[in-house]
């Protein structure tokens, strides 16, 4: 990448980063810590950035920052196990469309998210937020692209269930 | 196409990621499944919900500690004395020698954040027991996993013969670049290779022990290896010299 600038290839993804981050630490804080130090350790290593996707990079790395910060003393993050019990059940007969007009909806899609494991969190985040292909999500999680599409499946089927426990089991006729 | 692998093609056919042929089988099995584009409706519903999920942007006080951290080289007064000492150097007639020294320093620091990046690295995969994308100790299976995934062809060779038998190898992410990693094993201890094409050939060989773990560092052929173990420094070195062969 010659002739350009940290300033100009990494920095305009800070709020990106950010976003990222925030949603894996869940705080404003940690979310802070971690993209302070990505950014230390991008700027330290931005000249092995090759080819011209700085985001992903940059996502890579705020990635492994968090994930030697905070799985550190814990451990691997232990996935969440969604009890349904303890979750509203949105009212019976409403389409979750209708449901966005509301607030309400909205802040419980973002609570239903929050509690995703964090594997399937980061899927939709990368996906739906930042708008990531499979192949660019692989290089960020570090997994197949083939992981990418069963793991945003399941992580999508985690969602739906969480947000419309009434709703028939899926198809299975074959 | 059965509703079991419709199911499975779903997603990336909403997120556009299918190839042109599955799609269309996948859209003729709609047109003749009502449960299946009942799912559809779903994911597609539930794409438009997830949309309003709040983006966090970074805030100001955020964005000026990253302005700082990213501009701070140019406030560094160490490097007044550096130009200092370049312009003295260069009235000297001694420039090469002073390039030469600086480049020699900014590599060494480098080396050092790598050797940092791969301890923790080998750490992780440790602990989340994930060493292997690919497992087998037959050169011919890990070397062409590898084919696709990174955009050169690492060097694989199973040295059992020599009592380092290759266990597999997987893709990892090291300064933020995808690298080949093979492990290899000696009694219980396992041993990370990391491989990725050079950026500066003439790079000095480096040995070094971070949290008492064994760390090697050569070029070889344009490629930098990394080797990094919890076994003792002496049989580390015997497979470094075998894979330098």
């Amino acid at each position: 990448m010659p002739h350009q600038t940290f300033e100009e290839v990494v920095l305009p993804h800070l709020d990106a980063a950010f976003n990222y981050a925030r949603w894996l630490t869940k705080s404003d804080a940690d979310a802070e810590d971690v993209v302070q130090d990505a950014y230390v350790r991008a700027l330290r290593f931005f000249s092995s950035l090759r080819g011209d996707d700085a985001r992903s990079w940059l996502f890579t790395i705020v990635r492994n920052t968090w994930y030697g910060r905070f799985t550190r003393a814990a451990g691997p993050n232990q996935p969440t196990v969604y009890d349904d019990v303890k979750h509203d059940r949105p009212d019976d007969g409403l389409d979750p469309e209708a449901l966005v007009m509301q607030q309400q909806a909205v802040e419980r899609v973002q609570r239903a998210v929050q509690e995703l494991p964090t594997d399937f969190r980061e899927m939709i985040v990368l996906r739906e937020l930042e708008g990531l292909s499979y192949k660019q999500i692989a290089v960020v999680v570090g997994i197949p692209i083939g992981t990418v599409m069963s793991r945003l499946a399941r992580a999508r089927e985690r969602l739906q269930a969480i947000l419309t426990p009434s709703a028939p089991p899926k198809g299975t006729q074959s | 196409m059965i509703c079991l692998e419709a199911g499975r093609l779903l997603d990336a056919f909403v997120d556009n990621e299918l190839e042109p042929a599955d799609a269309a089988n996948l859209q003729a099995h709609l047109a003749s499944c009502a449960a299946c584009r009942q799912l559809l409706a779903d994911r597609e519903s539930l794409g438009r919900l997830v949309r309003h999920l709040p983006y966090y942007p970074a805030s100001d006080r955020l964005r000026a500690k990253i302005l700082r951290i990213s501009t701070r080289p140019r406030f560094d007064p160490s490097l007044l004395a550096w130009a200092a000492v370049l312009a003295l150097a260069v009235a000297l007639g001694g420039s090469v020698e002073i390039v030469r020294f600086a480049r020699a320093r900014h590599g060494a620091e480098t080396t050092a954040a790598v050797a940092d990046e791969v301890v923790g690295d080998h750490v992780r995969a440790l602990r989340d027991a994930h060493l292997f994308d690919v497992r087998s100790s037959d050169q011919h299976t890990v070397k062409p996993w590898f084919l696709g995934k990174v955009d050169f062809s690492p060097p694989v060779e199973d040295l059992s013969s020599i009592g380092f038998p290759l266990m597999g190898g997987r893709l990892d992410h090291v300064a933020g670049q995808p690298v080949a990693a093979l492990v290899y094993q000696r009694r219980l201890h396992p041993i990370n290779v990391y491989i990725w094409p050079a950026v500066d050939r003439t790079a000095a060989s480096d040995t070094r022990s971070i949290r008492g773990f064994q760390v090697r560092h050569w070029i070889r052929n344009g490629m930098s290896f990394w080797a990094v173990s919890d076994l003792n420094d002496a049989e580390l070195g015997e497979l470094v010299r075998a894979l330098q062969r």
